[in-house]
């Protein structure tokens, strides 16, 4: 029996990993247009990051409460907590400017990398299951994990189609957004949100490196070959569903780790745009 | 000193006397963000206006305009608003993300948002205000054309076309003409003067440019937090040797060559 046909019997084992995947990567490609442009890569980096705080600090109370059972909807709450709030902290800050944005961007991400790394060392059960949660190792997913991210990917949609132009007007130029009596404030605290409750779920089925590269890649890719912000969307989210799609089923097939393997993939979709460009000079 | 010599002063005429029939006006306001940057600044600006707010970089200018557009809360004194104004807005043009992939008429839809309320989607007749803007500053055959591909004029046409959009009462420019070449800024003052002429638009702009403004604004205002100046006043009394020395701390000529001003500073040989 050849390989791709062993995946293809072990449907029952793949379906929901696989459907989580192709949820998160669509997602996040999506989200990654407004996180690239805005020229805030390191913000979902830091949530990431945050968001494994979180995660870390559920298990920690488990194990301190002596809780035998893991409780995933639970650590999934307190993930998307930490995710939110920061996001929302990190959208405060830039506005007030009193600090370069980066700055505050920075001490998030080596603070919360630092807390991950100081609070996994205590953990004692639930070490292993970390690894594949921070480098991601999607084999398995359960089914209600792809429930609260279909529901996450729901309202990020619904938030994006009717708030489309807000959210695009400003982005593109808060300057004159608020000029003209947006308060961008309110509209950049929407956007941080719903990334900021789009990576928890996102890097819960996928693994927290590829969440980040998801944020990152196909909307880098899409925005070297599309010349509409509608087709840079589209192309985005395509992008990030068939890198999760595909790096699943090849990360399968050649025994590969699958987040790798995902964000493997993802990376060479920049390949023609950016060849492209070159060529054009 | 602080006057709005072009309006009758509030210390003077108490109370909005200066801002009666404004679209917006200023009183005795302290502008600034956390701390004062100038103090008592008094200034109106009726439906028919055409004013230039000059003085250094980094000297309160644009402060002063996002105080008077209600971006930012004056720290003392009160902005006066009787109704609410239709107002078009061009920031500076390096302010505005040229990555983005958006075409002329994308960004010139942006101005017609504000009309839309929130979570409506833009239908027919604002795509043609659209073009009808477009047109006005001679763009509209750029419309499909992708804005990161535009010359700094074009992108500055682009962003006066989309404050156009709105069919506004008030155009508010910052430095509308920074980082141009003089053909450029020529054509931008132009357009403005043509549209301020059109009639039933008030033009408030920024510019540390004097000379760039000093051939097309109705009124001046000077401004510099360093020196603790604002003042306000109709163009041939702030083009006086008086009056520009208190902005500039040297002697100022303005000669007129061709139809045109022209400013030196005294002894440098260097226009302002």
């Amino acid at each position: 029996m050849s390989a791709i046909s062993e995946f293809l019997a072990a449907k029952d084992i793949w379906r929901d990993p696989l459907l989580a995947s192709v949820i998160a990567g669509g997602l996040c490609g999506f989200l990654g247009v407004y996180v690239v442009l805005r020229r805030t890569v390191f913000v979902s980096a830091a949530l990431t990051q945050l968001s494994t705080l979180g995660l870390i600090c559920a298990l920690l109370a488990e194990e301190a409460l002596h809780i035998e059972v893991e409780h995933a909807g639970v650590q999934l709450a307190v993930a998307i907590v930490f995710s939110v709030a920061g996001a929302l902290v990190l959208g405060a800050l830039q506005a007030r400017r009193r600090l370069p944005a980066e700055a505050g961007v920075g001490i998030a991400y080596v603070v919360a990398g630092a807390l991950v790394v100081l609070g996994a060392n205590r953990l004692v059960h639930a070490a292993h299951d970390l690894n594949a949660m921070v480098f991601g190792n999607a084999v398995a997913v359960p089914f209600s994990d792809v429930v609260v991210l279909a529901v996450v990917a729901l309202v990020c949609v619904a938030v994006h189609a009717v708030f489309a132009k807000e959210l695009i007007f400003t982005s593109f130029d808060a300057e004159t957004a608020a000029a003209l009596g947006y308060s961008t404030r309110t509209w950049n605290g929407l956007l941080y949100f719903t990334i900021g409750l789009a990576i928890p779920a996102a890097a819960r089925a996928l693994g927290a490196l590829p969440v980040f590269a998801f944020l990152t890649i196909p909307a880098s890719a899409a925005l070297l070959v599309t010349k509409r912000l509608r087709s840079t969307f589209a192309l985005a989210t395509a992008l990030g569903l068939l890198a999760a799609a595909g790096g699943y089923a090849l990360s399968w097939i050649w025994q590969l780790p699958t987040g790798a393997t995902m964000v493997a993939l993802a990376g060479l979709f920049v390949l023609p745009g950016a060849i492209l460009k070159e060529g054009r000079g | 000193m602080v006057t709005d010599a072009g309006t009758p002063s509030p210390r003077s005429e108490p109370g909005a006397a200066g801002s009666k029939g404004a679209l917006l006006a200023l009183e005795g306001a302290t502008i600034g963000y956390d701390s004062p940057l100038l103090e008592g600044v008094d200034l109106a600006i009726p439906a028919d206006d055409f004013l230039a707010v000059v003085g250094p970089n980094g000297g309160g200018k644009t402060t002063i305009l996002r105080t008077l557009l209600g971006v930012l809360p004056p720290l003392a004194g009160a902005r006066l608003q009787s109704a609410p104004v239709r107002t078009g807005y061009v920031p500076q043009r390096d302010h505005v993300d040229a990555y983005w992939p958006l075409t002329v008429a994308d960004v010139t839809l942006m101005g017609r948002y504000p009309r839309l309320g929130v979570g409506r989607r833009p239908g027919s007749g604002d795509r043609a205000e659209v073009e009808r803007a477009l047109a006005r500053v001679g763009i509209a055959d750029l419309a499909h054309r992708s804005f990161r591909t535009l010359s700094g004029g074009q992108r500055q046409r682009t962003l006066i076309a989309r404050a156009l959009a709105a069919s506004p009462e008030l155009l508010a420019l910052d430095e509308p003409t920074n980082g141009m070449d003089p053909a450029a800024e020529l054509s931008a003052m132009v357009i403005l003067r043509d549209l301020h002429r059109q009639g039933g638009l008030a033009v408030v702009m920024v510019s540390h440019r004097l000379e760039a403004v000093a051939n097309y604004a109705r009124r001046l205002a000077f401004a510099d937090k360093d020196k603790g100046l604002w003042r306000v006043g109709p163009l041939e009394e702030m083009l006086t040797p008086e009056a520009l020395s208190a902005l500039y701390g040297r002697a100022v000529t303005v000669r007129e060559e061709g139809g045109r001003r022209f400013v030196y500073p005294e002894g440098g040989g260097e226009r302002a």
